[in-house]
């Protein structure tokens, strides 16, 4: 019984230093400068850093294959950029508050687009 | 009735022993029968059987499946590296799926606003996730519900969309990417 308590206890040590090695900032300064921080879900951001925040240009990579490469302020998605979902969909143009705010083109996987004035996400007609 | 008496008496006893039995029997019966009637769900319980019986077939068969599987991502679309799924696959995977990750949701978000502000007002709480298979459009369907009180007001918001990818963990499979555009 005395092992197996030991073992379970040894297993979690090594789990834990071994997600905490592959988490964090990985490349670089990630408080003020240029580096590479890698989420527990392996989101990832590379870019520019100012007092621990995303802030200047950078580009935050999702698991699920969402991309943003752009303007990030205060470790928001906000000036110029473009996302790229997963499809192959685009959207490039202006953010705010990580949304797709102001003018901007929305493209689909078929080449399909729609180009105007965005507020939170929604093509305003 | 006399002669009923009679009659029975001059009877041989293995035809006694043998009434006596079948009248046994008979009398299992209707007391079964009786019983079945009153406590049994009789067809009812066997339909319900044969359902529940299907469905873990079912989900040996799907269980099967995912095991067999890559792990990583799993698409239904050309253009990607990933693990490209054939129709028939799509439809399995889409079937066997029931969790939707946090990223997938934030991805539908983009496109909803005010899902957006109750999820993050709820902190990430989601009430209720759907994946179904659409016979008639052939389509995989996935979404999430959120609730919750926004600036004063109760509302809850439905987002809904094609399941495009998945990821397979080689245990189960998610929802990787809800198309609600």
């Amino acid at each position: 019984m005395k092992k197996l308590i030991f073992f379970i206890l040894f297993s979690s040590l090594i789990t834990s230093i071994a997600l905490a090695r592959s988490t964090g900032c990985k490349e670089g300064n990630c408080e003020n400068g240029y580096g590479k921080w890698v989420y527990t879900d392996k989101t990832t951001y590379e870019g520019e850093w100012v007092a621990t925040k995303k802030h200047g240009q950078g580009t935050e990579t999702w698991p699920n294959g969402y991309i943003y490469k752009g303007e990030f302020k205060e470790s928001q998605w906000s000036g110029i950029g473009i996302l790229f979902f997963p499809d192959g969909s685009t959207y490039e143009g202006e953010w705010a508050n990580g949304f797709m705010n102001g003018e901007g083109t929305f493209t689909w996987s078929d080449g399909k687009q729609k180009k105007g004035i965005w507020k939170n996400g929604s093509l305003q007609e | 009735m006399e002669v009923s008496k009679n009659r029975f008496k001059t009877l041989s006893e293995p035809v006694k022993q043998f009434g006596g039995l079948v009248g046994i029997i008979i009398l299992i019966f209707l007391t079964f029968f009786v019983l079945n009637n009153i406590f049994g769900e009789g067809d009812e319980l066997v339909a319900k059987m044969k359902i529940e019986e299907e469905r873990i077939a079912e989900e040996r068969k799907l269980n099967k499946l995912i095991s067999s599987l890559p792990s990583g991502v799993l698409v239904s679309f050309d253009g990607t590296d990933n693990f490209k799924l054939s129709d028939e696959l799509y439809e399995a995977v889409c079937k066997a799926t029931k969790l939707i990750p946090q990223r997938a949701i934030m991805g539908a978000n983009f496109l909803n606003f005010r899902a957006h502000e109750i999820y993050t007002i709820n902190g990430n709480k989601i009430d209720e996730t759907f994946v179904k298979w659409d016979d008639e459009k052939n389509k995989c369907f996935a979404g999430f519900v959120v609730s919750g009180n926004n600036v004063g007001v109760d509302e809850t918001v439905k987002v809904s969309g094609e399941a495009l990818s998945f990821l397979s963990t080689g245990i189960d499979t998610r929802v990787y990417f809800i198309k609600n555009f």
